[in-house]
């Protein structure tokens, strides 16, 4: 049993283990959808909802149905089948209740399905044998980590806009070797906290 | 006038042309001349005289390999856009120098600066487009791939006259030292405050001596070249960050003297973190930007696992910078269209 209180599981997935600048998770997502800081933080707030919620009804999933009846070789499946349903709930509800949010994300709120940090973040919770509490911190602090970070690159890249980039290097290239510099500084966190 | 000179001619800022000049070689065209990048570099050489009689001459071999690579890369790809090398590669490579280990093998030093120039500054366009610093951009690099090089070797300096002045450098096998930020972290006792003010201590090339680093730093803000107000809200949030931490029993933080002139916080503050372009863009953003380094010094070097955190915080605040900036205008917006409305 992984003894770390929620809170410091929280902080530390948000500076020093962050989901996107230390395990490189969620970066298609990140690259797609950096351009404007609107669509950037519209999107980052939509991973935080749909992280927080999958990590905890997995973890839930998990030990209370895949563990009782010893069928934990299914989590992937299990797993990802609960991330898209949720989504898909999202979707409905979203578009239901904010429509003016629903067309500002666009076709970003069903891709979230297919981002590698969701579906990470329920691995770890499993591996690092996390109770509900600290999963839901997990769940919480990796989202707003994520979130962060899109935020962070969405302003680099606007303001790039003024930059000449050279031809090799301009649009992915580009915004790789960024990712790469900020990951470097956010090395400077490295050991604050320890969550393994 | 052939075409070439009447473009040097009007190209803003371009030096009085010298004719002939040696082989042919006109030094304003091949650079760009810029003043308040001459100034900086004049700022640098008090710290840079330092590193030479505390460490011995090869603290020079080290700015001067620096700056060849660095001319050497950004020349590889401004000869592609057809612009004259700028002057500001010359801080970048003698910054980047100082913040170096005196032991500091030339391959390590050769490869940080490369990378630096190239992927901190050249592949944004070229100077005043960068998004990061690109002195500690090489830095950052060559300190996560090279930790045995940048962190385990540092060398007691040199005292007394000629000091390094008249030697090259201490053999290898010379008495090391550990850094005062490293004595600090490891619980041991700690240099005192007036060889932390003199600089007769363990540490990088240019970081140790206080006293050369702030007449370097105070001629910067006396011919306006770096922003007061980012140096002052550095100071400021580092005073406050330590004096709160350590006041308030956090044993991992010492005290505001010691985190003001140990390590390579001046050095930071004064050159690093004042570079324009890097920085804030916004007033409002250069005061969070200064404060938010000095509070991320403090932090780092209390709480994370590494002694020293000037790189870090700088670097980390550079990434924040632009959306702060975004914000900063966006709000400055909303208030004047309210005063307009009202």
């Amino acid at each position: 049993m992984n003894a770390t209180p929620a809170l410091v599981i929280l902080i530390a997935a948000i500076v020093t283990n962050n989901i996107l600048l230390a395990n490189f998770l969620g970066m298609c997502s990140f690259l797609a959808c950096s351009r404007q800081i609107d669509t950037a933080l519209g999107l980052g707030a939509a991973v935080i909802f749909v992280l927080t919620c999958t990590t905890v009804i997995n973890h839930v999933i998990y030990h209370m149905v895949l563990v009782p009846w010893q069928m934990e070789y299914l989590q992937f499946i299990v797993f990802i089948a609960v991330i898209a349903a949720f989504v898909q709930f999202v979707e409905m509800f979203v578009e239901r209740f904010t429509p003016v949010l629903y067309y500002a994300l666009g076709i970003f709120l069903p891709l979230i399905t297919v981002n590698c940090a969701i579906l990470g973040a329920s691995l770890f919770m499993i591996i690092r044998d996390y109770t509900l509490a600290q999963s839901a911190g997990f769940g919480l602090g990796a989202g707003l980590g994520w979130a962060l970070a899109i935020a962070l690159m969405a302003g680099i890249r606007q303001k790039m806009g003024y930059s000449d980039v050279p031809r090799p290097f301009q649009g992915v290239a580009i915004a790789m070797v960024v990712t790469g510099v900020m990951a470097m500084a956010f090395m400077g966190f490295a050991g604050m906290v320890d969550i393994q | 006038m052939t075409a070439r000179e009447s473009d040097a001619a009007e190209r803003p800022g371009a030096a009085p042309e010298e004719s002939g000049g040696l082989f042919g070689f006109r030094f304003w065209e091949f650079f760009r001349y810029q003043k308040p990048m001459v100034r900086v570099l004049t700022a640098t050489l008090p710290a840079m005289g330092g590193a030479v009689y505390f460490f011995g001459w090869r603290a020079l071999g080290v700015v001067l390999v620096s700056i060849a690579f660095a001319v050497l890369t950004e020349w590889s790809f401004c000869r592609k856009r057809g612009e004259p090398v700028s002057t500001a590669v010359f801080v970048s490579a003698v910054l980047y120098a100082l913040t170096l280990p005196p032991r500091v093998p030339y391959m390590v030093v050769i490869v940080g600066i490369v990378v630096g120039i190239a992927f901190g500054k050249e592949v944004f366009g070229g100077f005043a487009r960068n998004v990061f610093n690109p002195a500690l951009v090489g830095r950052c690099f060559v300190f996560i791939c090279f930790p045995v090089e940048m962190t385990v070797q540092w060398l007691a300096p040199y005292s007394g006259l000629p000091g390094g002045f008249a030697r090259w450098a201490r053999g290898a096998d010379a008495l090391t030292r550990a850094t005062p930020l490293r004595d600090f972290q490891a619980g041991e006792s700690v240099a005192a405050l007036g060889d932390l003010l003199t600089g007769s201590v363990a540490g990088s090339l240019g970081e140790t001596s206080a006293v050369l680093l702030v007449i370097g730093g105070l001629y910067l803000l006396y011919t306006k070249t770096a922003d007061w107000r980012i140096v002052v809200s550095c100071l400021v949030g580092a005073v406050l960050m330590s004096t709160a931490l350590h006041y308030s029993g956090v044993t991992a933080v010492p005290g505001p003297m010691f985190t003001l002139l140990s390590g390579g916080f001046l050095l930071g503050s004064f050159f690093m973190a004042t570079d324009p372009i890097s920085a804030a863009q916004t007033g409002t953003g250069r005061w969070i930007y200064g404060f938010l380094i000095g509070a991320l010094v403090v932090i780092i070097r209390g709480f994370a696992g590494w002694p020293e955190g000037t790189m870090f915080a700088i670097l980390l605040m550079n990434t924040f910078n632009p959306i702060m900036d975004h914000y900063v205008r966006e709000v400055q917006q909303m208030r004047k269209a309210r005063a307009g409305v009202g």
